[in-house]
């Protein structure tokens, strides 16, 4: 147990100021997520009935979406993390094509929400609808900004890992943008149920 | 690591087709729901693990994510 303990890192992966954002996110979307639950309780109908005006399918293809582009994610990482001096080239184009797929995915993420807005929208359905489309429209657009953020952090790490700007010593700030795309996915495999499944 | 890391992105591409399935349910039973919190809680772990890398780390710093999902889970399953 004790042997097991010592060889445990120190610290999370990246900078540790990331992990406080990632903290302060979680338990902000929690909260959210927990008065979503609250609302539903006392509207258990109203909230059934509005749900199926959304697209299950859409939430379903945008979890898929998610959960492959963090895989994509982590590929790079370990690329990076696990190169030699000699095979620094080859591991950081191999890095980079992970993460393009990576940014791909979160663009069409971004692209598959901008048309359920649209639809949604375009139905005349706003924050003051209903209690449904209040926390839907608010839980989903929060979230959608923070896969547009994640993408361009995405496409700023991509960038310096093509210039081979990354080792596997010094790539903290490679590990810094990945643990908030995962965190992006974290708190989308937990809205994707609650308002796309759940009645 | 290789292997583990397929492993855990086939587990999330498997729960995730088993909730959209349960979503085409018109009415969903009480249990039904629960092994759909279940899961759930089986995909964020398999995330907080393995694509955050938390497991290498010393439990503090992984507690912190798995103890946020542990009640956001939980309360959800209560007041559902």
């Amino acid at each position: 147990m004790l042997k097991n303990n010592t060889l445990k890192e120190e610290y999370p992966p990246g900078d540790f100021a990331i992990w406080i954002i990632i903290y302060v996110e979680l338990i902000t979307f929690g909260l959210l997520f927990i008065g979503y639950v609250v609302s539903r309780r006392e509207n258990v109908q109203l909230f059934n009935d509005s749900q199926l005006m959304v697209s299950q399918t859409s939430g379903f293809i945008n979890t898929l979406i998610l959960i492959t582009s963090s895989y994509f994610v982590v590929k790079a990482v370990h690329g990076i993390k696990n190169m030699t001096k000699e095979s620094s080239k080859e591991s950081s184009i191999a890095a980079s094509k992970w993460l393009l797929s990576a940014i791909v995915f979160g663009v069409a993420f971004l692209i598959i929400k901008l048309s359920e807005f649209s639809h949604i929208f375009g139905q005349g359905i706003t924050l003051s609808t209903n209690k449904f489309f209040m926390f839907y429209i608010f839980l989903t657009v929060f979230h959608f900004m923070h896969v547009a953020l994640g993408t361009i952090i995405l496409f700023n790490i991509y960038k310096k890992t093509k210039m081979q700007g990354y080792s596997g010593d010094d790539c903290g700030g490679m590990e810094t943008g990945a643990s908030y795309w995962h965190m992006v996915d974290l708190l989308w495999i937990v809205l994707f149920p609650l308002v796309y499944i759940i009645k | 690591m290789k292997k583990i890391l397929e492993g855990v992105w086939i587990i999330l591409v498997i729960l995730t087709i088993f909730a959209f399935m349960l979503g085409h349910l018109k009415f969903m039973p009480t249990y039904l729901v629960a092994i759909l919190l279940i899961s759930t809680f089986i995909k964020g772990q398999l995330v907080i693990d393995y694509f955050m890398d938390l497991k290498k780390v010393k439990l503090k710093y992984r507690l912190i994510p798995t103890i946020w999902l542990t009640a956001v889970i939980s309360l959800i399953a209560i007041l559902l």
